[in-house]
């Protein structure tokens, strides 16, 4: 009896192993993302197959969703284990490092098979090093203004769309509209991204203005200017806004655009899905000099694993134009060809194809991602220190910015 | 003879079956605790980054590190002023409204119960109603209160030095109802014949306090003393969720700093020096309130 019962047992311990014969050699594939949406894995799945069929070899896809708050750090962690993941995201902010740190494959090989030429080459640009190319941003998602038809009507003001018509949309004449509806509405005319525009997302809210007066903060060969007179004179420009005409939403007030707090906000496109039951007007536009900072991640290969060829080819794969297009929709793409396609501007269902086209798309051309750097997390901590002393009436703008500069200049050079 | 070697077996037999029961307590401890205790001093010895897998052994340099690192000495700054801040309103608060309860017969039961909710609330959803409460200008409900009796509120977690007395109200308002409920069990156990002596002989209002209740309850203050000390140099999702360090740096404290060392930029090393100043920190602390509470107190069991 005890015989038998082992003999059972052992047979039962080996059944997953006569599985995996039978399966005819599946090659594994660990794919970790943070996402676990089902529909947006399931199409990333679909892309797998897709690879296995033009291949003719058989993939055994496993996808690690690792939720974004602790992305980075659980990541590292399974990188570092005896079965990493073959394929795995990258956050745009970590983008410098992680290429540096030498967990990134070189994509260039396997790329040539799809088109590379087809992406937008400053898309390109935050994952390449000395010429090679370590990750492909699978979602290049820029920053659009999105504003509420209805107040503007009410507060009887020029829309961003109809100063566009008219060739007028720089922000001198955003700060305009944006008194005029703060006096005529006593409502607030412009919150900023998600309303973090003074903390966690001040470049994201300081830098469309400075490069649309020609300004920047630093650049990828090590020339700080956040203290040039063009940057100086944006970052006052926005702070007179908040303060002079106190038409924005100040630091510490939770008013929100979404829920019809204020007139304007700068969102991604993703944001339009909480503007779905909303009972006011509202539409998108570029923002003001169309010089919008773009937000991207990244499909990278582990330079490191098991099966770095395959992992490499998989990765083109899932980037090549076909799969590019199946994603459009959910993540705005960086090739060109999809960009100007029929299928990608009506790829959104909230979203009017003239909407895509003219907001979307013009500002995917156009926007640049946020300025990296190596110690870019370091950066960040010390000098959102400096930037808080901005937000009061009297600050001296100048002169923070020098102290900002001066930080900057100690780690970019 | 033969009776006594029985009786030392039993004897070894039953230190046995203890050691044995405390086994997986113990193996938890060293596993849990202790291990990784060690190992973070171990790493605070390195040159140890998570992203580039290096892992160098530096001696104390990443100490040496700390004493030129101007965000360090400001987080510790930081933390040294959010628990003087928080500690005695804290244990104060909660000193009086024990012995508030312990008088009060009707009604105290509800009051309890008040104090204690914010114990069992989540601390993120507490952070975040409060958050709201505390918009600047006129938008927040509390700002909005002040503003009908005539006074402008400031810009509550965006101003330098409110933004700190912010977070520690929140925290002593958050963390209140357990050392209530610890000085309360106290207060209920004070010998009533030792109180009711003292009342015969006069001692009534603040010498029956100075005198008698103060001394009877001085082990359970130290003790409370002690876990609000802890308590408050660990202060993490408060801080994160309500002023993410600003304004100006003014809130950010070790924790969070260890948190931006370890996980933001992946200095492990690093980061595991700062914890291990902030364990030496606390270790000292608690040993300097031992050694006071065997001085302070009068009797022990």
């Amino acid at each position: 009896m005890k015989k038998t019962m082992a003999i059972l047992l052992v047979l039962a311990l080996m059944l997953p192993f006569a599985g995996a014969l039978a399966a005819e050699q599946a090659v594994p594939m660990t794919i970790a993302t943070w996402t676990s949406n089902e529909n947006q894995l399931a199409l990333l799945q679909s892309f797998v197959d897709g690879f296995a069929a033009h291949k003719g070899i058989k993939i055994d896809a496993k996808f690690e969703s690792i939720p974004f708050a602790e992305y980075n750090t659980k990541l590292l962690l399974e990188l570092q284990s005896s079965n990493p993941p073959d394929l795995y995201w990258v956050l745009e902010t970590s983008a410098p490092a992680f290429i540096a740190s030498g967990n990134l494959a070189k994509l260039d090989e396997a790329l040539k098979e799809w088109e590379p030429e087809d992406f937008a080459p400053a898309s390109l640009a935050l994952w390449q090093k000395d010429g090679s190319t370590y990750a492909v941003p699978f979602s290049t998602s820029p920053f659009v203004l999105l504003y509420n038809v209805t107040m503007f009507k009410d507060a009887g003001v020029k829309t961003p769309k109809e100063l566009i018509a008219e060739n007028n949309w720089t922000w001198e004449s955003f700060r305009e509209i944006a008194k005029e509806i703060k006096e005529k509405t006593g409502k607030w005319a412009f919150q900023t991204v998600d309303g973090e525009g003074y903390t966690a997302r001040v470049l994201h809210n300081l830098l469309p203005i400075i490069r649309a007066m020609g300004g920047n903060l630093w650049t990828a060969d090590g020339q700080v200017s956040a203290d040039s007179d063009v940057s100086v004179a944006a970052i006052k420009l926005f702070h007179d806004m908040v303060y002079a005409d106190q038409s924005v939403v100040p630091p510490g007030d939770q008013s929100d655009f979404y829920t019809g707090g204020a007139a304007m906000t700068v969102g991604q496109i993703s944001r339009v899905s909480k503007l779905a039951d909303v009972t006011w007007e509202w539409d998108m536009a570029t923002l003001p000099g169309n010089a919008p900072v773009i937000g991207q991640a990244a499909l990278g290969a582990n330079a490191n694993g098991k099966n770095v060829e395959l992992a490499t080819q998989l990765l083109a794969y899932m980037t090549n134009k076909d799969s590019v297009a199946a994603m459009a929709g959910i993540w705005p793409p960086a090739r060109k060809s999809v960009l100007e396609s029929e299928a990608f501007l009506s790829s959104n269902p909230a979203i009017t194809p003239e909407q895509m086209k003219d907001a979307v798309a013009a500002s995917i051309e156009t926007g640049q991602v946020l300025p990296s750097h190596e110690m870019y997390p370091q950066i960040e901590v010390e000098s959102r220190i400096l930037y808080d002393k901005l937000w009061n009436a009297g600050a001296d703008v100048a002169a923070v910015m020098q102290e900002v500069a001066a930080l900057y200049r100690n780690y970019i050079k | 003879m033969k009776h006594s070697l029985t009786a030392r077996r039993n004897a070894a037999m039953e230190a046995m079956a203890g050691y044995a029961f405390i086994l997986p307590q113990v193996l938890g401890f060293i596993l849990i605790v202790l291990v990784p205790l060690i190992n973070v001093f171990v790493f605070s010895l390195h040159n140890r980054n998570m992203l580039f897998g290096t892992n160098i052994f530096i001696g104390l340099d990443n100490y040496a590190r700390l004493l030129t690192d101007g965000l360090f000495v400001q987080s510790l700054k930081n933390t040294l002023v959010f628990s003087l801040l928080l500690v005695p309103i804290n244990v104060i608060a909660a000193l009086l409204m024990a012995l508030y309860l312990g008088e009060a017969g009707f009604g105290s039961r509800y009051i309890r119960a008040i104090i204690f909710l914010p114990v069992v609330t989540s601390g993120v959803a507490w952070a975040i109603v409060w958050k709201y409460l505390l918009q600047g200008g006129t938008a927040g409900p509390v700002n909005w209160f002040l503003a009908q009796l005539g006074i402008a509120g400031p810009n509550w977690l965006n101003e330098k030095g409110w933004a700190m007395l912010s977070v520690v109200f929140n925290r002593v308002l958050k963390n209140l109802g357990t050392n209530v409920l610890i000085f309360y069990g106290a207060v209920m156990n004070m010998p009533g014949e030792v109180v009711e002596a003292a009342r015969i002989d006069g001692a009534h209002g603040f010498s029956m306090f100075r005198w008698i209740k103060a001394p009877l309850l001085m082990p359970t203050i130290l003790m409370v003393t002690i876990v609000t000390v802890i308590g408050s140099m660990r202060v993490f999702d408060t801080i994160k969720l309500m002023t993410d360090g600003g304004p100006e740096g003014s809130t950010m404290v070790m924790v969070y700093y260890v948190y931006h060392k370890a996980f933001r930029t992946f200095e492990t090393g690093y980061a595991a020096a700062i914890a291990t100043v902030l364990f030496a920190i606390v270790l000292t602390l608690t040993i300097a309130q031992w050694v006071l509470r065997k001085r302070v107190t009068h009797y022990e069991q």
